[in-house]
């Protein structure tokens, strides 16, 4: 048997010289980060693992169910349903306007960013490239979240700034993605339309983009996804949406409607999972 | 958008009218979701904030004279690498849970799939993913105080729930012809994961869990947010005293240390898939 295990394994790890290197340091720094975080948590006043921070737990788990207030819990009260329904319903635009956002700017840039289009011409498109790709790790470095503090100074209060920080963040992603198709694209189509004469842009529209758009679009729903749940972050500091409610609730100790924000927030997540999944069908 | 034009000159077969529809049906959705949420911006009161535009002057001038104090230069290696010990401490504890979990919701143990304990596991993978690791440090600050521990716990629940699913994927993916040998030489499927499942997914895996580090970096500026130090902490002490200038040593600091953990990351990917 020892031999058809070899065989597995031999094509699929090939040479090791960086991979090695690369683990022992990855153990060195989880050691290290640990040894970290244990003796900065032994410094602190209180142990994350005793029974005090247990009761306080449990505290406040029941603060957030409600229990033993007089008064109704907002999670159970139908009229706060409907007051956060509107913060919902905004939460939800501020993730289509931003993955839409974002969509469009990948679409503009990502032919400008890809290696093989790109490279091996004159010296105007390679510096356009470099800016392009320079722009798209900019971009993408910085999470949303920094994004959003900084728009904040920017844009009016709403969905906007929120929305704007988490397409530029989502614009670096999506453009490098939709880059590498462009990349490992089948070059067979593309080189039949040149060799019939076609010109750079009839070989973009019936060449790149046919090949390129279905997985473009799979990216953007599947991004869609993880940008409703990064909106609520980003409405903590953008004032939009459920992400400022949360702040202030949290702040003005209402853990019900906390509960209740969150609630919301699940729902938008599963269904926003579900309608891509959904849509994703329509992309193949 | 382009990309109607592009599917309209596709060459239709007809063998496949409905993909044809349903892609321009899915150009159609989008353009009218793109629509609708231009439609909830409120427009009267502008866009921009007053004043947006000189902060917006103030931002951009601010990157090109960033804060390189000796002082703040300590501070930001000292969040660095609080950082990167959020991200690494917690990567692993996710590992630590998103394997075997993913391991169970792949249901490649038992020959008969093991269906209910599948559908648990897929329940509880989809669950810890679902909420973004800001609100768990959030939440565990409020419930227990701030420790380093809080940020810890709060990275590892997303990611367990999402390394857990791309794992489970990962198993369930291996293609039968190379299990063919172990299967006709009588293993079980415990030793067809062990000897079979588990070397030709290793690269995969490694792959894959080296860029989920790039993004626990990214995760772990974040979420020092809450009060738990680190440089997220700090872009945000240093907008708040409209410091743009020290804000952006440390959004720069963040950028550099992104790109050579990715440069890092995607040179490993390369190694180990090739």
């Amino acid at each position: 048997m020892a031999t058809k295990i070899q065989a597995v394994r031999g094509g699929r790890l090939a040479s090791l010289g960086v991979v090695h290197l690369s683990l022992i340091a990855s153990l060195v720094m989880l050691v290290l980060s640990w040894a970290f975080v244990l003796g900065w948590e032994r410094q602190q006043s209180f142990s994350f693992f005793s029974t005090e921070a247990a009761g306080r737990a449990w505290g406040f788990v029941e603060d957030l169910a409600g229990v033993g207030r007089a008064t109704q819990p907002a999670y159970a009260d139908l009229s706060e349903w409907s007051r956060t329904a509107r913060l919902a319903y905004d939460t939800l635009a501020m993730s289509v306007l931003a993955i839409m956002i974002a969509a469009l700017g990948a679409l503009v840039t990502f032919m400008l960013g890809a290696r093989n289009v790109m490279r091996g011409g004159s010296l105007l498109p390679l510096a356009i490239f470099a800016l392009v790709r320079w722009s798209w790790a900019f971009t993408r470095a910085v999470p949303e979240l920094v994004w959003a503090l900084l728009a904040v100074f920017i844009f009016s209060p709403g969905i906007v700034p929120g929305a704007i920080a988490l397409a530029i963040h989502n614009y670096g992603v999506l453009s490098k993605l939709a880059a590498e198709v462009v990349e490992g694209m089948d070059m067979r189509p593309i080189e039949a339309l040149r060799s019939s004469g076609a010109g750079r842009n009839k070989t973009l529209l019936y060449g790149v983009l046919p090949q390129v758009l279905p997985r473009f679009m799979t990216y953007l729903l599947y991004r869609w996804e993880v940008v409703m749940r990064t909106t609520i972050v980003v409405g903590f500091v953008a004032a939009g949406g459920l992400g400022m409610e949360f702040r202030l609730a949290m702040s003005s100790f209402h853990y019900t409607t906390v509960s209740l924000l969150l609630m919301w927030y699940l729902l938008l997540v599963l269904g926003v999972d579900a309608a891509s999944a959904g849509l994703r069908k329509l992309a193949r | 958008m382009r990309s109607k034009s592009a599917d309209t000159t596709k060459p239709r077969r007809a063998d496949e009218p409905t993909l044809f529809e349903s892609r321009r049906l899915l150009t159609l959705i989008l353009v009218a979701a793109l629509m609708w949420s231009l439609f909830n911006v409120d427009w009267r009161d502008g866009v921009l904030h007053t004043g947006g535009i000189s902060a917006f002057r103030e931002m951009a001038s601010a990157l090109l004279t960033p804060d390189l104090s000796g002082e703040v230069l300590a501070k930001l290696i000292g969040s660095v690498w609080r950082t990167l010990a959020y991200a690494f401490a917690g990567l692993s504890l996710a590992l630590a849970v998103g394997f075997p979990v993913g391991l169970l919701a792949s249901g490649v143990l038992r020959a008969d799939g093991a269906a209910p304990i599948r559908r648990i596991a897929r329940v509880i993978l989809a669950g810890l993913r679902s909420v973004h690791e800001l609100v768990w440090a959030w939440l565990f600050v409020s419930a227990v105080g701030l420790s380093p521990i809080a940020a810890v716990l709060a990275l590892a629940l997303p990611y367990s729930g999402i390394l857990g699913r791309v794992f489970a994927e990962l198993f369930q993916d291996v293609p039968e012809g190379s299990l063919r040998a172990l299967r006709n030489a009588g293993s079980s499927e415990s030793q067809v994961f062990l000897y079979g499942r588990m070397p030709f997914v290793l690269p995969d895996l490694l792959s894959y869990t080296f860029y989920r580090l790039e993004c626990g970096i990214r995760s772990a500026t974040v979420l020092s947010f809450v009060g738990l130090g680190g440089l997220g902490f700090q872009i945000q002490i240093s907008l708040a005293d409209l410091a743009y200038s020290r804000a952006w040593t440390f959004i720069l600091g963040l950028i550099v240390m992104i790109l050579l953990v990715e440069a890092w990351s995607g040179a490993v990917r390369k190694k180990v898939i090739s």
